[in-house]
């Protein structure tokens, strides 16, 4: 599903700031990946090349079959609307619209028409807070209608950048469960996190410093129970 | 201490840099709002002053006395008259003079250039004239010597509007040649207000001033006067001298007519028009001003709340409040200083703009146009303190709160969504992206509200000016189309005097060889007693002609006897309707050429579409009333087939019997010339309305992208095109733009009708106004105030472009 070989990020005009160095990664539809790394290793860079938000200074970086380190800035809206869903760690929903009509602008931006914005908050556990507006909502529920809106773009590539940074540590469970399953239905799940306890439940965990992948493979005191985690 | 206020001030420069276009923007919009007001409003203290010492200077009569009808006396009974009467000891000084229609050709290589105008023949012995003497604007002025002689002066504004030079030859009635010398100005001219009309008639009709002599030879008249100026000590009884100088002129026999300096027509339209205007202008200025004040208040204090985070860290760190504020109310001193700035130019070039145009359209010999610098000043302070107060609200809101709100980020700082929960329950049409405009106007009303509600006043301003040039336009044509009637072509001819309709001088008329039809007329000053006393030009003639009779609107001319045709404005004002009666002052013939008064009732059997107030028509069966059954003094001549109008001119130009001839639309011709000047200037501030409106939309969308940034990245993250992200900011300005031009619309007619029926009411009573507005006024108004609102948030395109969308997306608020 997503495939990037030799990807190199580099900013800065001076003195260049080498962001990524060479990563070569692969991740399969149905997987659930966490980058790991401190800050300033290069995951949120990382994350953003394969959301096409950014593009890599050498190096191809391959999505659902596209290569988007080539593409047009054109091509890159049409493969951000069709192949990646992005959940942000400030949830980034819209505070003019309710629930619901959140879930439908991420059913509208994907031209899909045949979405019930209900049914999937249902599937987030938000099924009687259709109508409420984000700024009736906890932030857990404000970051399960972030991962609603992304689900209904029915997109095969889902992103999450901190997503539970901004919350506690039940609600964070809760957020976790939700994009699991969503590795479980099938879909490319990466997340990118500084905390280490969430690497424990994925089935891959790719580690980076400085820009380098310096391990990539399963937890190493193997794949945990989200009821073990704590932080 | 001084380390810090220098930090501070480092750090609001930046802030400066950092927002440079926002803050130029914002200073124009209030440099726009103060300098228009100081602009406009500061023509109203020129022109007072100015006025002010020009009547002085040219020492403009107490009381004018005029010989009715074609009455004359001997030269110094008039004089004699003034000596004799019991308060002469106040009067400072009394002058006869000979004033009489004329017919000017000054026509050059370039133009035919034939019209009406009106020569006064003073007494130049002694240094005279003494009392509305003459100011020599260019050329030379007259001597005693030149008494008797064919010299004479033109008006200066007829010179400067015909582009004559400054001396040279005309024609006048009769074919005599004359050589002006100069021209010159006097307080009957300032502002050319021809005898029974409101035009404003600088080019079309001609002051000739000469020795009183010179008129009386070209008059035929031998040693006749006809006319008395007098000027009398400040602690005199004005009111008791004029009734006795009255009663003793009307002992020689022949009826009188009193002006009294503030009733003189270009007196009291010269002063009535600086209040008129004033009264506009200042509800214009304060429109223009108030929806500028909104617009920078709205503006800054959004610019300031950008900063509510940092307050909150400030806060946090045990800063004091007052320090805090410091920062953004250098912001908004750095933008209240640019606006003053900005306000001192725009007011100059405006005030620039009016001060031409009342200069070459009022030849006063004195103009004080000085700086109006304490003018200047107040409107400076309100535009200083606005923008402080502006940059102060949301800073006063910020240190109000526990710092730990103002710093919060994420859902815990989630504000609530406004009026947007008003639409929960209202199922609106489009997927997400259709009602995301509304919702988001919904979701921060007040800044909504106070966008809407600037853009509204400055569309309002635009409204009313240019409905009011609609209205004014709507007259014009609606007078020119009456008094065209079934014959456009149609012209007036003035004869010297009252004739017998079959004297030869009238039959020369029927008879000239570019003549067709004609018709004798009777033209005399009346006056209609009612609910106000009016005076009235009414012509009688046969309503039964087959040239032209007044088209009519009401009751009916077939059979009207002795009745009476007004117009609407007259019938309103006089409180008669069709088939009520009134009474009527009208001059009655007491001699071959002297008139009288008398007074009769007579029936208002119809009322006319001409818009012009004073025009009023009779039958030829009322003549008896005058003691002037077959006499004339104005004769309708139409072109005959294969000659133009000017031919007409041409031809009767040389007979003796005609004063003057002039197309019947000429006075509506005059005053759509005037309004073609005004148009001008008034479009020269409608642009700067127009650039307020899209200054303070630009703004608003420039802020408003700032403000949802996040959210328009958030979109691009999926994938949503820049193009429809600039759409929907397009259709959120729209609405705005929409919902203010409506707001704008319906104040802007309130204004147009408060000029109409209240301000112009007032000082232009003569016409009939009627609230109008022209479908490309609306279209313009519809199309500007909606597509400059609408398009501004394209000025963003670029920066949507070039939005650093992961460094956006990370930043938590």
């Amino acid at each position: 599903m997503i495939e990037l070989h030799e990807v190199s990020k580099t900013f800065g005009n001076g003195v260049p700031i080498v962001a990524l160095a060479d990563v070569d990664l692969r991740v399969d539809a149905g997987e659930f990946v966490v980058v790991l790394g401190p800050s300033g290793s290069g995951k949120t860079t990382l994350l953003n090349m394969i959301g096409a938000l950014d593009n890599p200074s050498t190096g191809s970086i391959s999505v659902g079959g596209v290569d988007i380190s080539e593409a047009s800035r054109r091509e890159l809206f049409d493969f951000r609307r069709a192949t990646v869903s992005f959940i942000f760690q400030s949830f980034n929903i819209f505070p003019g619209l309710t629930a619901a009509e959140n879930v439908q602008f991420g059913a509208d931006a994907a031209d899909r028409e045949d979405v019930d914005p209900a049914e999937v908050l249902d599937s987030v556990g938000l099924g009687d807070r259709v109508d409420q507006f984000p700024h009736e909502l906890s932030g857990g529920e404000q970051q399960r209608v972030a991962i609603a809106r992304a689900l209904a773009t029915g997109n095969p590539v889902i992103l999450a950048d901190e997503p539970t940074g901004e919350l506690d540590f039940t609600t964070g469970v809760q957020i976790l469960q939700l994009l699991q399953q969503q590795a479980a239905d099938g879909k490319a799940v990466l997340v990118v996190t500084h905390n280490r306890e969430i690497s424990r439940i994925a089935d891959r965990v790719v580690e980076l410093s400085s820009g380098r992948i310096v391990s990539d493979g399963p937890p190493a005191e193997g794949k945990a129970r989200l009821e073990d985690l704590h932080w | 201490m001084m380390k810090d206020w220098f930090l501070l001030l480092r750090w609001s420069w930046r802030d400066l840099r950092k927002y440079w276009v926002k803050v130029v923007a914002i200073a124009l919009v209030i440099g726009i709002g103060t300098g228009a007001y100081a602009g406009m409003t500061s023509m109203t203290n020129w022109r007072r002053d100015s006025n002010n010492a020009s009547v002085a200077l040219l020492n403009m009569y107490d009381m004018r006395f005029e010989l009715a009808g074609d009455s004359f006396v001997p030269r110094g009974d008039l004089e004699s008259a003034v000596a004799s009467i019991p308060s002469s000891g106040s009067v400072v000084a009394a002058e006869e003079r000979l004033v009489r229609s004329i017919q000017v050709d000054a026509s050059t290589d370039d133009a035919t250039i034939l019209v009406p105008g009106l020569i006064v023949g003073r007494d130049l012995a002694a240094g005279g004239p003494t009392i509305n003497t003459w100011h020599v604007e260019a050329g030379t002025g007259l001597a005693a010597a030149d008494a008797g002689q064919p010299l004479v002066m033109l008006e200066y504004s007829f010179l400067m509007h015909n582009d004559l030079p400054s001396s040279g030859e005309v024609v006048v009635s009769g074919g005599q040649v004359l050589t002006y010398t100069g021209g010159a100005t006097t307080p009957e001219f300032f502002m050319v207000v021809p005898e029974n009309t409101t035009s404003f008639a600088q080019g079309t009709y001609a002051g000739v001033f000469a020795s009183l002599e010179t008129a009386q030879g070209l008059a035929g008249l031998e040693d006749v006067v006809n006319d008395l100026v007098v000027t009398i000590t400040d602690d005199a009884d004005r009111g008791v001298i004029t009734d006795e100088i009255e009663d003793a002129i009307s002992a020689l026999g022949v009826g009188v007519d009193v002006t009294l300096k503030e009733d003189d027509p270009s007196y009291r339209v010269l002063f009535e028009d600086v209040e008129n205007d004033a009264e506009n202008m200042t509800v214009f200025a304060v429109l223009i001003f108030g929806g500028a004040v909104l617009g920078a208040f709205n503006l800054i204090t959004r610019l300031s709340e950008a900063q509510r985070r940092e307050i909150g860290i400030a806060m946090a760190l045990g800063v004091k409040p007052l320090r805090i504020a410091l920062r953004p109310l250098l912001v908004g001193a750095q933008i209240a200083l640019l606006g003053v700035v900005f306000g001192v130019g725009v007011g100059v070039l405006i005030g620039n703009m009016m001060r031409d145009l009342m200069i070459s359209f009022i030849p006063l010999p004195i103009w004080e146009t000085d700086f109006q610098w304490s003018l200047f000043f107040w409107v400076a302070v309100i535009g200083f303190v606005v923008p402080f107060l502006a940059a102060a609200y949301p800073v006063w809101r910020a240190v109000r709160v526990k710092p730990i709100e103002a710093i919060r980020t994420g859902h815990l700082a989630a504000r609530g969504g406004g009026l947007a929960p008003l639409l929960k329950r209202i199922p609106l049409p489009g997927n997400t992206f259709a009602q995301l405009p509304l919702r988001n106007l919904l979701r921060a009303p007040r800044r909504a509200v106070l966008t809407t509600l600037g853009i509204a006043a400055v569309m309002a301003v635009l409204v009313g000016f240019l409905g009011s040039i609609d209205s004014f336009v709507g007259a014009i044509n609606r007078g020119g189309d009456a008094i065209k009637g079934d014959s456009p072509d149609r012209l007036v001819v003035s004869l010297e005097t009252v004739l017998p309709v079959d004297a030869p001088g009238v039959a020369a008329i029927d008879n000239a060889d570019s003549v067709g039809r004609t018709q004798p007329i009777l033209q005399l000053g009346m006056r209609a007693a009612g609910d106000q006393d009016l005076n009235l030009l009414v012509e009688i003639l046969d309503l039964d002609n087959d040239l032209w009779q007044p088209g009519v609107v009401a009751g009916t001319i077939e059979d009207s006897g002795t009745g009476i045709i007004l117009a609407e404005a007259a019938a309103e004002d006089l409180g008669v309707d069709v088939g009520e009666s009134l009474l009527l002052t009208h001059p009655r013939r007491t001699g071959p050429t002297t008139f009288g008064f008398a007074q009769s009732d007579v029936t208002v059997v119809a009322i006319h579409n001409n818009p012009l107030r004073f025009a009023a028509y009779m039958d030829d069966a009322a003549l008896d009333l005058a003691n002037a059954v077959g006499l004339a003094n104005v004769v309708y001549a139409e072109p005959a087939p294969g000659s133009t109008p000017e031919d007409v001119q041409r031809e009767l130009f040389s007979l003796d019997a005609v004063g003057s001839v002039v197309t019947a639309s000429a006075s509506a011709d005059d005053l759509d010339e005037l309004i073609g000047q005004f148009v001008g200037v008034l479009q020269g501030i409608a642009f700067f309305v127009l650039l307020l409106a899209v200054l303070m939309a630009f703004n608003s969308a420039s802020i408003g992208f700032e403000e949802r940034q996040r959210e328009h990245a958030t979109m691009f993250a999926y994938g949503v095109r820049v193009r429809k992200a600039l759409r929907m900011a397009i259709v959120e300005n729209t609405i705005i733009g929409i919902v203010a031009t409506a707001m704008g619309l319906v104040a802007g007619v309130g204004m147009i009708w408060w000029v109409v029926n209240v301000s112009a009411a007032e000082t232009m009573p003569d016409i009939g106004l009627v609230v109008e507005m022209s479908p490309t006024t609306l279209v313009t108004v519809i199309v500007l105030g909606v597509a400059a609102v609408a398009f501004a948030p394209v000025f963003t395109v670029r920066r949507m472009r070039r939005m650093d969308l992961p460094g956006t997306l990370r930043v938590m608020e």
